[in-house]
């Protein structure tokens, strides 16, 4: 009997050893299988925000990092109100329907294209209708030339995001010889346009350069045989490039984007091989 | 108090320790990521050997010089069939021209003989649109070759609680198209040839360290 009221009374005390009273406002750790949040019967009336305090301080829930990635435009997609060359251009003029036409459009667009001047000075001052189509033709020469010996970094600073694309494709394993004879007349600036992005005040200029000049273009395929154009033929060309600059940008340069190819130029010389295109199935009716 | 920083460190803890597996990272595009420095692409996996062959470019060829063959590699791994018997349907078609490669094929009762003409369709319209070939009938086979793939263990199971291992066996195929006719075939060895071999090694002897 003393024996077991001893035993119950060092239960009791081994209990209140086991589970201690806990102060208000102190989490006591449990032996066994944790199930938090615990929240003590004592802890159970207790208000929201003091519930949320316990839950943050016991167990501290770190937000989910964002998913973001900033991105950073440094070029257009497209060309913005493409310059329409005129009819004939380079060759005899033809006083036709086409060309009245073509010429009202020419003076509108050289209304434009004085504002968007203006407003490409006012970022760039150094930048002027006579001296930029020379430092053009040298832009699209050296890209041209990185593009044949297959300097990826110079191109990328040389060429818009837009334009690396079209000028790259299909090329990996071929050889390019490109070679700039001479230029014919001396390029001209035709277009200018200015247009924001996104935002009104986040600006990209783009100026068309008129350029005519000789080129020699070879392409060898992967095992050095002649694909297209030949070493020793070279062929008067008339092309109406894009210039793009991001104008907001303190370190942008003027860059490549892209060409502008008229309607009525003349076709392109086919590749030297016969290639099949299948036809629809013949009809046994 | 220490106790309770134990249980929120505790908790931070396994918490970190499991935030790297959350299944959304694990997308296998690339774009989706935040972070643009995990490398997601499929080049950590090994490309063969015989692939890498087909990315070799020879500079380009002078006026004078004859027009070098184009030559296609071209392969397919893990194929569901054995090395040995893949062999035999190899050894048909080495040296034909690919039209009369596919076919021997197609008439071919056995499995591996569907699997190799698949191949050798994929590696003419390879040819064609991507190696500058121009007539698609005009390739010959020059190479065509099989490889033991990926081995698996397996367990079969007999009558009375016995057991064996088998093997899953897996084979690899390769093929190298050449542009151009077959080459004209070999004329056995007659017995003229032979004796003529013979006579000129005993023409051929001399002697040696002398005067």
């Amino acid at each position: 009997m003393a024996a077991a009221m001893a035993a119950r009374l060092c239960l009791k005390g081994a209990e209140s050893l086991l589970r201690p009273r806990a102060l208000p406002g102190v989490v006591v750790p449990v032996r066994g299988r944790r199930k938090w949040p615990r929240v003590p019967e004592w802890a159970r009336e207790l208000s929201a925000e003091e519930k949320e305090w316990r839950l943050r301080s016991a167990a501290p829930i770190f937000p989910d990092e964002r998913m973001e990635r900033t991105f950073f435009l440094a070029c257009t997609a497209e060309i913005m109100d493409p310059y329409v060359p005129p009819e004939g251009d380079a060759r005899l003029t033809s006083l036709s329907k086409d060309g009245v036409k073509q010429q009202m459009q020419k003076l509108r667009q050289t209304a434009a294209s004085q504002l968007a001047l203006r407003k490409i000075k006012d970022h760039d001052p150094d930048f002027s209708t006579k001296t930029f189509p020379e430092k053009a033709q040298e832009i699209f020469i050296e890209a041209h030339n990185s593009l044949a010996n297959f300097n990826k970094q110079k191109l990328h600073s040389l060429v818009t995001e837009r334009c690396y694309p079209d000028m790259v494709r299909g090329n990996r394993y071929k050889t390019i010889r490109w070679r700039f004879v001479e230029s014919l007349e001396p390029p001209r600036v035709v277009h200018v346009r200015c247009e924001g992005l996104l935002n009104r005040g986040n600006l990209y200029g783009q100026v068309t350069v008129r350029m005519h000049s000789r080129q020699i273009l070879a392409i060898y395929d992967r095992f050095g045989r002649l694909m297209y154009g030949g070493e020793e033929i070279p062929k008067d060309v008339l092309e109406y490039v894009v210039f793009e600059r991001y104008l907001v940008n303190p370190y942008g340069t003027w860059r490549m984007h892209g060409k502008i190819i008229p309607e009525w130029a003349p076709p392109k010389d086919p590749i030297i091989k016969t290639v099949m295109i299948p036809g629809p199935a013949p009809d046994p009716s | 108090m220490a106790a309770r920083w134990a249980l929120g460190a505790g908790a931070a803890w396994a918490r970190g320790l499991l935030s790297w597996a959350r299944p959304e990272r694990w997308l296998a595009s690339g774009s989706l990521f935040p972070l643009s420095c995990i490398h997601t692409s499929t080049s950590l996996q090994k490309i063969g050997k015989w692939e890498k062959k087909n990315r070799i470019v020879y500079p380009p060829q002078l006026p004078g010089e004859p027009r070098r063959p184009a030559e296609i590699y071209h392969c397919r791994r893990e194929i569901k069939y054995s090395k040995d018997k893949m062999w035999y349907l190899a050894k048909l078609i080495k040296g034909m021209s690919i039209d009369q490669a596919l076919a021997q094929l197609e008439f071919s009762d056995k499995k591996g003989a569907k699997v190799i003409k698949e191949v050798l369709l994929e590696a003419q319209e390879m040819a064609v649109r991507k190696h500058n070939v121009e007539f698609k009938s005009n390739l010959h086979i020059a190479e065509s070759q099989t490889g033991r793939g990926r081995y698996v263990k397996r367990l079969r199971c007999h009558g009375k609680g016995m057991f064996g291992m088998m093997r899953i066996s897996r084979c690899h195929y390769f093929v190298k198209l050449v542009e151009g006719p077959p080459p004209p075939p070999e004329p056995p060895k007659t017995g003229f040839d032979q004796a003529k071999e013979y006579v000129q090694q005993l023409r051929n002897r001399t002697l040696v360290h002398t005067l």
